[in-house]
């Protein structure tokens, strides 16, 4: 080590405080009399008070991400499997972006969702995460916003939650609908139809599955919608055009 | 929630705010911070059963900054890199008028902070200055966890922020100056 680290070292120690009193009294006196190191630590300051400045609070919603991201990986099945990398989803989204300017690639999509594109003998991450979620919600008071004459608008429930699963960014939110609570999962990515689910009407790429009271509707394209909501999948087509647009 | 993952997000969660700092700065172009702070939890919650470290934070720090090291390596592509035309774009003119002799470069960086320009600025000191100021002055770190997070001794962390602070401040005000010369 020369001289010059020597000097920048105990310079950064006497500014962490790290010197005895003898050793920092002895800087003290040294930047009263030293231009060059007098200007070195004020040069330090500038630089902190400027890193300071990029201090940001964490977005709200991230810790309700954050914690439903370990709860997905906490389940037994997910333990198992290798988890998406966070690029992937974007790397995804590019190649995505690409082919959306090919010809047919919504005949090729729909070949994929509706034909060989299920995960066999299990559920597709993406919707397992959005079905997970749904269960999740707990349903509402039976007296609360009562709406009579006439259907209730939709009435947005807590804050919106980003997941990444299996790869897939998802964005949800939860509607309610008089006494129902729907989740709406959003992404840039299609939704894989599961197994046991079926096309269904409003569109070439929707589909629609029922596990066990929760019903889950698609409807996939450039910006593809899940609605999940613990109704008859057949009644979710009509309920999602309750719904405020993705 | 099982036991395990409520036990890891109680230990974890009140350190988010600190990791979203580390991965706000850590993530490089094309990777969303958010999702470097997920995979950074979920990596964590795969290594909880066997971590039996003292002090989570510093662990959370270290396990953010390898992640965006193997996303940036994934993608083969230096992290943090800015290309010095981006940051002449950014940075702030200087303010006209000063003399003949060079005004002092503390007053220059004070006197015109920019956010922004500090972001730019920062993403151009080594890497090694640029994660010790990232974790001390941004996100809070002490030097002793900080070195933990780093493995290695604190008086090299504290060289690093020292040298890291001077050449930030340097480049704040050598390119604010440079910009508003006639």
């Amino acid at each position: 080590m020369d001289g010059h680290d020597r000097d920048h070292r105990l310079l950064a120690g006497f500014l962490a405080g790290d010197l005895d009193p003898a050793a920092a009294r002895r800087w003290d006196e040294h930047l009263l009399a030293c231009e060059r190191c007098w200007r070195a630590v004020r040069e330090d300051r500038a630089g902190r008070h400027a890193a300071q400045l990029l201090r940001q609070p964490a977005p709200p919603g991230l810790a309700d991400r954050v914690g439903f991201a370990v709860e997905m990986a906490a389940r037994p099945d997910a333990r198992s499997s290798r988890r998406a990398r966070p690029g992937r989803a974007v790397r995804w989204q590019q190649l995505a972006g690409g082919a959306a300017l090919a010809v047919g690639l919504a005949v090729t999509l729909l070949l994929v969702l509706l034909a060989g594109g299920r995960e066999s003998g299990s559920m597709p991450a993406a919707v397992v995460a959005v079905a997970r979620y749904a269960q999740a919600v707990p349903p509402p008071a039976r007296d609360q916003h009562p709406h009579p004459g006439g259907p209730a608008a939709p009435v947005e429930v807590g804050r919106p939650v980003t997941v990444t699963a299996g790869g897939q960014r998802i964005v949800m939110r939860t509607w309610r609908l008089g006494s129902i609570e729907a989740v709406v999962a959003v992404s840039g990515q299609p939704f894989p139809m599961p197994a046991g689910g079926q096309g269904a009407s409003g569109g070439g790429m929707a589909w629609s599955a029922q596990l066990g009271k929760l019903g889950l509707y698609c409807l996939n394209g450039r910006t593809s919608e899940l609605v999940a909501a613990p109704v008859p999948a057949a009644e979710l087509a009509a309920l999602a055009t309750r719904l405020p647009p993705a | 929630m099982g036991g395990d993952d409520r036990a890891f997000l109680e230990a974890t969660l009140p350190y988010l705010d600190v990791v979203w700092q580390v991965a706000r700065h850590a993530a490089g172009d094309g990777l969303d911070p958010e999702d470097l702070v997920q995979e950074t939890y979920l990596r964590a919650y795969a290594a909880f059963g066997a971590y039996r470290g003292e002090n989570t934070r510093a662990w959370l720090a270290a396990i953010c900054l390898n992640a965006a090291r193997s996303e940036a390596r994934r993608r083969r592509r230096r992290p943090w890199e800015v290309p010095a035309a981006a940051l002449l774009d950014a940075l702030p003119l200087a303010r006209a008028g000063g003399g003949e002799a060079a005004p002092d470069v503390a007053d220059v960086v004070i006197a015109g902070l920019d956010a922004q320009a500090v972001s730019r600025c920062l993403a151009l000191l080594p890497e090694p200055q640029r994660v010790a100021i990232v974790l001390v002055d941004v996100a809070g770190y002490t030097a002793r966890e900080t070195a933990e997070a780093l493995g290695c001794p604190r008086g090299t962390v504290l060289a690093r922020v020292h040298r890291g602070r001077r050449r930030l401040a340097q480049l704040l005000a050598d390119a604010g100056v440079a910009h508003g010369r006639p």
